[in-house]
């Protein structure tokens, strides 16, 4: 079964075409990697997946809803959460927490429970009433995906959620987007770190508006024949 | 409503947490008013004026009496040449002087007629001409006095009316030009400022993420701006009040349903701004340069507009504040109600439309 199903997907900006005709699905429960160099139509392509932006032709299916006509539907099934802004930082872990579950229309008392609940998983329920500001960069971080679990989607859209992070906080994110994916939630992850490309069930390279790759690490370092995912970046970026 | 209930409560949080915004959001409106209040006043009393009395009989005596005692002015120097008036300017800081004619008091009573010529020190305009005011003031003031001890046929009779503000109060001036001004900065300028912070930061693709509608998202940040800047507005009304005695001659409902009005003019102009531009400093130089200083220059509130080049004239039609500004002034000196201000409601609730509707079309295109 497949919970993103994209045909055909474009996006014309002017004379400029962003996102070309890219087609491909992913898998319930996958951890998709989404790579290509800035500017290749990464983002855009993201955003359309999201409903923020209307695409100039194509269609896909997101969580099972169409995203021309249910764009509505589709926004309560995913999560997002990006490194550039992950919480307020003027507003306690709670008060954050507490406004993203709101606007997913989530019950105040069941809010509060699992607003306890995935606190307590993290171990900072004594923090709940710090101020975002105060809490370290990779706390944050785990924050910022728990509170975009808080509504229970379908898919995370994660957008390069690990930049200026250490290794052993981006190891530990890592063990939480196998634990969720684990569970049944589709991850779909743009990232500049070649080794967390590695870490994904399948991978698609972007560039210049075109998806040009797609397959599991493996197998396409084998078609590139090289000995990692980073040597594919570079050998399909520089052709 | 509840996801607007939301976003409401989320923005006060940021509001009441930044203590130094709103420390001077709620002190700049005080400090403003009070400054103008108390400097900014076009009153002059005891001015230094020299005269020059050439006459020396019992009228001309007379009349020096009149210009000491009419309170504005403080004769300090009594010159016996014309060259020691200019004298006088250049070293005792004389702001006027007069000459009083030879045979002043047979030429007033003879021929009906005599010149008095003042002396004006124009290197500061606005001193020179009040002060010629009240000059010629007192002069009217003398011959009346003349005509009437004489009772011969009276040679002139000069009656002007100062309707609405008899005292020339210039409290009535700076008031509404104050709200005005406290109104662009409070709303236009926070809410374009907060807008673009979120676009800037990220966190407004965050939220339109969110199933929320995108107008709630924007009016729930523009709201605790407009209701900032409405207690500032009171504020300013309160002190004008009791501190300057200013009149509110019309509804007290209507003047603050209009504040409201254009409240949300400015707040659209600050919602249109953010749309246009990628950061909060780009935001707040354009609503500086772009708002700011056409209300304070083209909207009458210090320039009178029927004196410029036409094309300016123009140009402050486009800008909310001269409409207000007119409103408001009516409301508060002359007591129009809303027979006579609905066409300028009507313009600035036109203009808030328009440029609300651009702006959440343009944010679709914003990340």
């Amino acid at each position: 079964m497949h919970s993103i199903e994209v045909e055909n997907l474009t996006k014309k900006f002017g004379h400029f075409t962003a996102v070309d005709h890219i087609t491909f699905q992913v898998r319930k429960g996958e951890i998709f990697g989404f790579l290509g160099a800035n500017g290749a139509g990464k983002t855009t392509a993201m955003k359309m997946m999201c409903g923020l932006l209307q695409p100039t032709s194509g269609k896909a299916t997101i969580a099972g809803y169409s995203l021309k006509s249910e764009a509505k539907l589709i926004k309560r099934n995913i999560g997002y959460m990006s490194q550039r802004f992950s919480l307020y930082n003027d507003l306690t872990v709670y008060e954050n927490m507490q406004l993203f579950g709101t606007v997913y229309g989530i019950p105040r008392k069941e809010l509060n429970t699992r607003i306890f609940n995935s606190l307590e998983e993290l171990q900072m329920t004594e923090k709940a009433k710090t101020l975002v500001n105060a809490i370290p960069l990779g706390w944050k971080q785990r924050l910022a995906f728990a509170t975009a679990m808080l509504h229970r989607p379908q898919i995370v859209f994660l957008d390069e959620p690990t930049s200026g992070v250490d290794p052993i906080v981006r190891r530990e994110f890592w063990n939480l987007i196998y634990r969720t994916a684990s569970q049944g939630v589709t991850i779909f992850v743009t990232t500049h770190y070649m080794d967390e490309a590695e870490y994904c069930n399948r991978i698609s390279i972007m560039s210049e508006g075109e998806l040009k790759l797609v397959g599991t690490p493996q197998e396409l370092k084998d078609k590139m024949q090289v000995d990692s995912i980073a040597d594919v970046f570079v050998k399909f970026v520089n052709r | 409503m509840k996801e607007l209930m939301t976003i409401l409560r989320k923005e006060f949080i940021h509001i009441l947490r930044d203590k130094v915004s709103l420390f001077l959001v709620l002190a700049i409106p005080i400090m403003l008013t009070l400054l103008f209040g108390f400097t900014i006043s076009t009153e002059l009393r005891n001015a230094k004026i020299s005269v020059l009395d050439l006459s020396k009989d019992s009228q001309s005596i007379k009349l020096i009496e009149k210009i000491t005692s009419s309170g504005y002015f403080q004769v300090i120097s009594l010159p016996e040449s014309e060259a020691a008036i200019d004298f006088d300017f250049k070293n005792k800081n004389v702001k006027i002087a007069i000459i009083i004619p030879t045979q002043f008091e047979a030429s007033l009573t003879k021929e009906k007629n005599a010149d008095i010529q003042i002396i004006n020190d124009v290197s500061d305009l606005n001193v020179a001409s009040i002060l010629n005011n009240y000059m010629q003031a007192v002069l009217y003031d003398f011959i009346a006095d003349f005509n009437e001890n004489s009772s011969s046929d009276a040679p002139v009779e000069i009656a002007t009316k100062m309707q609405y503000n008899p005292e020339m109060n210039s409290v009535y001036m700076f008031v509404p030009g104050i709200i005005t001004l406290i109104m662009i900065i409070v709303t236009a300028l926070m809410s374009s400022i907060t807008l673009s912070r979120e676009v800037e930061t990220g966190s407004m693709r965050m939220l339109l993420i969110t199933p929320v509608k995108k107008i709630y998202v924007v009016f729930g940040k523009v709201i605790p701006y407009m209701i900032l800047s409405f207690i500032s507005t009171i504020i300013i009304l309160v002190i004008s009040v009791l501190v300057f005695k200013m009149p509110i001659k019309g509804s007290l409902f209507l003047l603050l349903f209009l504040c409201i009005v254009f409240m949300f003019t400015a707040a659209s102009f600050g919602l249109m701004i953010s749309a246009l531009v990628k950061t909060q400093l780009e935001a707040m130089m354009v609503t500086m340069m772009g708002l700011f200083l056409p209300t304070v220059l083209l909207s009458g509130f210090l320039f009178p507009l029927d004196n410029m080049p036409y094309f300016f004239q123009l140009l402050a039609d486009i800008f909310p504040a001269k409409w207000f500004i007119i409103a408001i002034k009516d409301v508060m000196i002359k007591g129009s109600g809303f027979a006579e201000l609905w066409l300028y409601m009507l313009i600035l609730l036109g203009m808030a439309i328009v440029l609300v509707t651009i702006s959440l079309t343009r944010i679709d295109k914003r990340r």
